[in-house]
């Protein structure tokens, strides 16, 4: 039952149901409560009409008995009243009056100003007394009195007249008509139930296709896309959204794939090495020399994976913990020990190292920064050919510090430019790991000057030398 | 039996190189596609060992150059295992590939079964007039006794029994037995054709003067 509520389309049959049940509700006690009034104003309207009427036969029976035109006394009424014992008088609606059987028909009854009956119609129930009436003249007063329906009115003198009806077979009506009001309430609400799961079905039908989609995206095919129909709803709009998210994630994904098959496609060439060297070492009993060969290369190959899994984590660090241990840093000191630390290779080549260093401070990882000067200075260092010169720059300006080197070397083309500071990437997917170079060096250099809310760029253009500039906010 | 290894790691070349030597292979290397494709075009290997990832152009682009030109077998080396990799290079011509890391008597296991079946031999044991050759273990058998060989004459021994009823040039079995660094006599041939006779007697080679050798 719970998880009957968790379902979108049976909360909103829920909710659909009782509003619907509020609404034929209302609706169908209004119209009982218009049938019960409407049936009471009717029988008021008969009962009045039915009393004038009886006056007017009254006054015709009267005046053929009585010659004279005058007002009567009260007890000349009386007398009057009495003398009504014979019905042929009446027109014959108001026989009834006379006959003491005629139990639910209209009855009559006139009292003076004393109380005293004047008239009792014989089907007048038992029960029936001189009714009180607060004013004497004029008066009127519309009343039910358990199952009958009286009017009552005053008349001059303090006459009292009453005229009233049984009206149990009314109310029997009105019961059926509640019946009937009731059940066809009910068919509507059950058919209202019925098309409100239809369209609440339809309105969730493609929402039920995205979630299939997405699933389907979860379990692994990351191809899938929500179809998204020519209609431009609330959905389709999701459905862009959800799209769009998609392609990102897997782009991010197909990113980190890649990313996992060159780590372990470096590590693989190493690997071999070793495997192949320490087979062929114990196949079969050697000199110190061959032993000590093998020893060393499987040594380099070791070397060389050390390197690549050093790399691999201090990108993974950069990825994982963006919070920096932050300290104030001058680039001009870091970037004198980095070359301090790189001079020897510089002689090894023959290339002069030409620096040009402002004191330029700023809130930084010390570390960090050392990993990023050292490696733009290496890599221009490497692509310098021998005998030339490298420049390195550091100055502040407009709030930042920027660290700048150039080579001379022979530059890179266009097209690699984008995509330089990949993981990975290299200008010439074969020169690399023979040569010390992982890939990864200006990716792990991005990955740093990122997390520091910097920026790197390069300048280059084939057989111009390249220059990189790494700019990070400064401090005042 | 001589192979060419393209690979550009020269650790890795190195390694490899080493090993097959001391399997008696004569061994020559390249380490960029350029080269690699010029030295394979230009003789004829029993195998090639050919590196994916290549500098110059890759090793699938050599197998593109290569296969029009020769019919060596190609042993394929990738360091990615994914199967369009290896769809790829299987492809391009390539007869066999090994996912780095391999294991080295994989490596060599794979090279004598591609050695054997380019020369159109399905068992790795070749029985000719009651000498039994073993081309996994490299030995040489008459009548159930073993017969010691040196690696040289042992290698001799295997490409005419591989090339069986078939007249091998002298420039052929000098091709096949001796690497690009071998300084070698011209006479040496002759010197092993005579050591074999005396071991596996003198009816097994036959000497065709002026074309060469051949086992019937």
């Amino acid at each position: 039952m719970n998880l009957l509520f968790h379902s979108v389309r049976w909360r909103l049959q829920l909710w659909h149901a009782l509003i619907l049940l509020g609404v034929i509700t209302a609706l169908c006690m209004l119209a009982y409560r218009l049938a019960v009034e409407d049936r009471r104003e009717r029988i008021d309207r008969e009962l009045e009409a039915f009393e004038r009427a009886f006056m007017r036969s009254f006054w015709e029976v009267q005046s053929r008995k009585n010659k004279e035109d005058k007002i009567p006394s009260t007890g000349e009424l009386r007398q009057r009243f009495r003398s009504l014992e014979n019905a042929q008088d009446f027109p014959l609606e108001m026989r009834d009056l006379f006959d003491p059987e005629a139990k639910d028909s209209t009855y009559l009854a006139f009292w003076d100003g004393n109380g005293q009956t004047l008239f009792r119609s014989a089907n007048a129930p038992a029960s029936l007394g001189c009714p009180k009436l607060s004013s004497s003249d004029g008066d009127r007063k519309v009343g039910t009195r358990g199952i009958y329906r009286e009017l009552i009115q005053g008349g001059p003198r303090g006459f009292r007249s009453m005229v009233g009806r049984d009206i149990s077979s009314d109310r029997m009506a009105l019961a059926r008509l509640g019946w009937q009001i009731t059940g066809s309430g009910a068919l509507f609400w059950l058919l209202g139930l019925l098309g409100g799961w239809w369209l609440a079905g339809r309105a969730i039908q493609p929402i039920e296709a995205i979630s299939q989609t997405a699933s389907r995206i979860a379990g692994g095919k990351l191809s899938e896309r929500i179809d998204i129909a020519g209609t431009d709803n609330e959905l389709t709009r999701l459905s862009q959204v959800l799209n769009e998210t998609f392609d990102r994630l897997a782009a991010g994904i197909e990113r980190q794939r890649d990313f996992t098959a060159d780590a372990s496609h470096e590590l693989r060439t190493p690997l071999t090495v070793i495997l192949s060297e320490t087979s062929r070492g114990l196949k079969r009993e050697r000199t110190a020399e061959e032993y000590q060969e093998v020893i060393s290369n499987c040594s380099h190959a070791a070397t060389r994976m050390r390197s690549l899994v050093e790399s691999l984590l201090l990108l993974a660090r950069q990825d994982d913990s963006p919070e920096l241990r932050r300290e104030v840093v001058d680039l001009s000191s870091v970037a004198s020990d980095s070359i301090q630390l790189l001079q020897p290779l510089a002689d090894q080549h023959g290339i002069r190292v030409i620096a040009d260093l402002e004191s330029a401070r700023c809130s930084a990882d010390p570390n960090a920064l050392s990993i990023v000067a050292g490696n733009l200075i290496s890599n221009a260092i490497s692509h310098q050919p021998d005998g030339g010169e490298v420049r390195i720059r550091v100055f502040s300006e407009e709030r930042q510090v920027v660290l700048e080197v150039a080579d001379h070397g022979p530059g890179i083309s266009a097209e690699h430019l984008p995509r330089l500071f990949d993981r990975f990437y290299r200008i010439d997917p074969a020169r690399g790991s023979a040569s010390g170079h992982s890939g990864l060096g200006l990716a792990i250099v991005r990955a740093i000057v990122e997390n520091h809310q910097g920026g790197v760029a390069v300048e280059s253009a084939p057989g111009e030398g390249a220059t990189f500039r790494v700019s990070l906010p400064g401090m005042a | 039996m001589r192979l060419l290894i393209i690979e550009d790691d020269p650790l890795l070349q190195r390694s490899l190189a080493a090993n097959l030597r001391e399997e008696n292979y004569a061994v020559d290397t390249a380490d960029d596609g350029e080269s690699g494709l010029f030295k394979a075009s230009n003789s004829d290997y029993d195998c090639i060992v050919l590196d994916g990832m290549l500098p110059v152009f890759d090793g699938w682009e050599v197998l593109r150059r290569l296969r029009p030109l020769k019919s060596t077998p190609v042993l394929m080396l990738t360091a990615r295992d994914a199967v369009p990799d290896r769809v790829r290079g299987l492809d391009a011509g390539a007869d066999d590939y090994l996912t780095k890391p391999f294991d080295s008597d994989e490596l060599l296991a794979r090279i004598r079964a591609l050695i054997r079946r380019s020369s159109g031999q399905a068992s790795s044991l070749l029985e000719i007039d009651g000498i039994t050759i073993d081309t996994a273990s490299r030995t040489v058998s008459q009548d159930g006794k073993e017969i010691s060989l040196t690696a040289r004459e042992y290698a001799l021994v295997e490409y005419l029994a591989l090339h069986r009823s078939q007249v091998v040039s002298r420039s052929e079995l000098y091709e096949h037995l001796f690497d690009e660094d071998d300084d070698t006599l011209s006479n040496l041939l002759d010197v092993h054709v005579s050591n074999i006779r005396k071991k596996l007697g003198p009816e097994f080679i036959t000497t065709r003067r002026g074309h060469g050798y051949s086992v019937e």
